[in-house]
């Protein structure tokens, strides 16, 4: 690990502030991705600013139509939350395939997103129920949040602070995990909100995660894992790595995508 | 499904111990079998060096054991004991790949068989299938 200097934050503003004096600086959340990262020193940032201990950031609520869940909100808080458990069950039960319990309790939903591994479960149930980035400066959609392999919309000192989920009718997660690290080898989210109907694949493409537009078309006309049968998503831009070639992954999107519909109808 | 290991180690003596280390074996077998794979890049760098990519055995990978003996005294020593420590690790792997081959109907199959390897058995079979039609 190299040195760095280390600032908690009081609040969002004062995280804010202190992302911006540091300059060169990370934010801490749950540590799981960057604290790994500084040890293999593949990262030097010159100060950390944890957010840990804003209480702002943390917390699980119904708020009109919408789910919103604060950034700082551990996995294993959303994985046994009553109120995710009915109002999205998918997003419940996705979270508790996250990893191991360790870190389930210490991983956080703001940092998943705002790290945006190829592989992560989060940004599949992002882009899958249409959620909203809520950040200390805007809004933004999943649609436009999720830019690439590790890439996102955000700013250098850009906080997120709330993601907004608009409660589907119906929702299906199934997720194909790597047997060794139990992130998603292929992961498919599946969501029906009145006409609004989404399948979004992680774990597989090589931008990161998408949107299947026919699959969507054919759950359309019938939200069901029989109108897949037949619909196949090519190889050409999928990952291909020591877990999986882009064939198997490509094989494994249509296979996910109907246990996700099927748990959903 | 239901795994059973019979294995002759003599006199058993403290029974509690022999188990278990028959299940530990039968953990290792299972491990090198389906999981357990040590993949260098072209430029010799290890690229399976954490256990997020270098797949051990856990306890959800593996079924109930069935252990059961049979025992020949052994004439060598006064106790008639035979050592146990590596039995199941010896049989384990065997079984578990020619449960796959005999599924996939050929030989051509990996070890570890991770899923994209049978998958990729699979594969072949219903190419041989179509070929002999
Ligand atoms: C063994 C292991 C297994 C795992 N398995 C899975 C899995 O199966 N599925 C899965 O999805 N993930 C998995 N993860 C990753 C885990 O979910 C992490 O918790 C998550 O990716 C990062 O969240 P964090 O709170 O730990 O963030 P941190 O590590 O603290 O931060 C990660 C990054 O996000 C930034 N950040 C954090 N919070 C914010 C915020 N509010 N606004 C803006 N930027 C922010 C940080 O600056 C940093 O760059 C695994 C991790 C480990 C170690």
């Amino acid at each position: 690990m190299y040195k760095f200097a280390y600032h908690k934050a009081k609040n969002v503003k004062d995280a804010a502030a202190l992302l911006k004096k540091a300059g060169d600086s990370k934010l801490l959340a749950g540590g799981q991705t960057l604290i790994p990262t500084l040890k293999l020193r593949l990262a030097g940032p010159a100060a950390l600013v944890d957010i840990g201990g804003v209480k702002e950031l943390s917390g699980i609520a119904l708020k009109g139509k919408d789910l919103v869940i604060g950034a700082m909100t551990r996995h294993a808080e959303v994985a046994t939350s009553k109120v995710v458990r009915k109002a999205i069950p998918a997003l419940a039960a996705l979270a508790e395939t996250i990893g191991d319990p360790a870190v389930r309790n210490q991983g956080t939903i703001g940092g998943s997103i705002a790290n945006n591994d190829p592989a992560a479960d989060y940004p599949a149930a992002c882009l899958g129920l249409g959620a909203t980035i809520v950040t200390s400066k805007r809004k933004i959609p999943a649609d436009k949040f999720f830019k690439g392999l590790f890439e996102t919309a955000l700013g250098d000192d850009e906080i997120i602070t709330e993601v907004h989920f608009p409660v589907p009718k119906s929702a299906g997660y199934a997720k194909f995990p790597n047997p060794a690290s139990r992130y998603a080898l292929v992961g498919v989210f599946v969501s029906r909100n009145g006409s609004d109907v989404r399948v979004a694949v992680t774990g597989a493409g090589e931008g990161g995660v998408f949107r299947v537009a026919e699959m969507e078309k054919a759950l359309q006309k019938d939200f069901s894992a029989k109108a897949l049968d037949g619909i196949a998503v090519k190889p050409r831009g999928l990952n291909s790595d020591i877990h999986a070639s882009a064939e198997y992954r490509a094989h494994l999107v249509g296979v996910m995508a109907k246990r996700a519909a099927a748990s959903a109808a | 499904m239901k795994w059973t290991a019979i294995d002759d180690f003599g006199i058993v003596i403290n029974p509690m111990i022999v188990e278990g280390q028959v299940h530990g074996g039968i953990a290792q077998g299972v491990g090198q079998a389906l999981l357990e794979g040590a993949v260098y890049d072209k430029h010799g760098q290890l690229v399976t060096g954490s256990y997020m990519d270098y797949c051990m055995p856990r306890a959800d990978n593996l079924p109930s054991f069935n252990v059961d003996y049979v025992v020949t005294k052994c004439p060598s020593n006064p106790l008639g004991i035979k050592g146990c420590g590596e039995a199941g690790a010896i049989a384990a792997p065997v079984a578990v790949v020619n449960a796959i081959t005999n599924a996939v109907g050929h030989e051509d199959v990996p070890m570890p068989a991770t899923p994209q390897a049978v998958w990729a058995a699979v594969q072949k079979s219903a190419k041989l299938r179509k070929a002999a039609e």
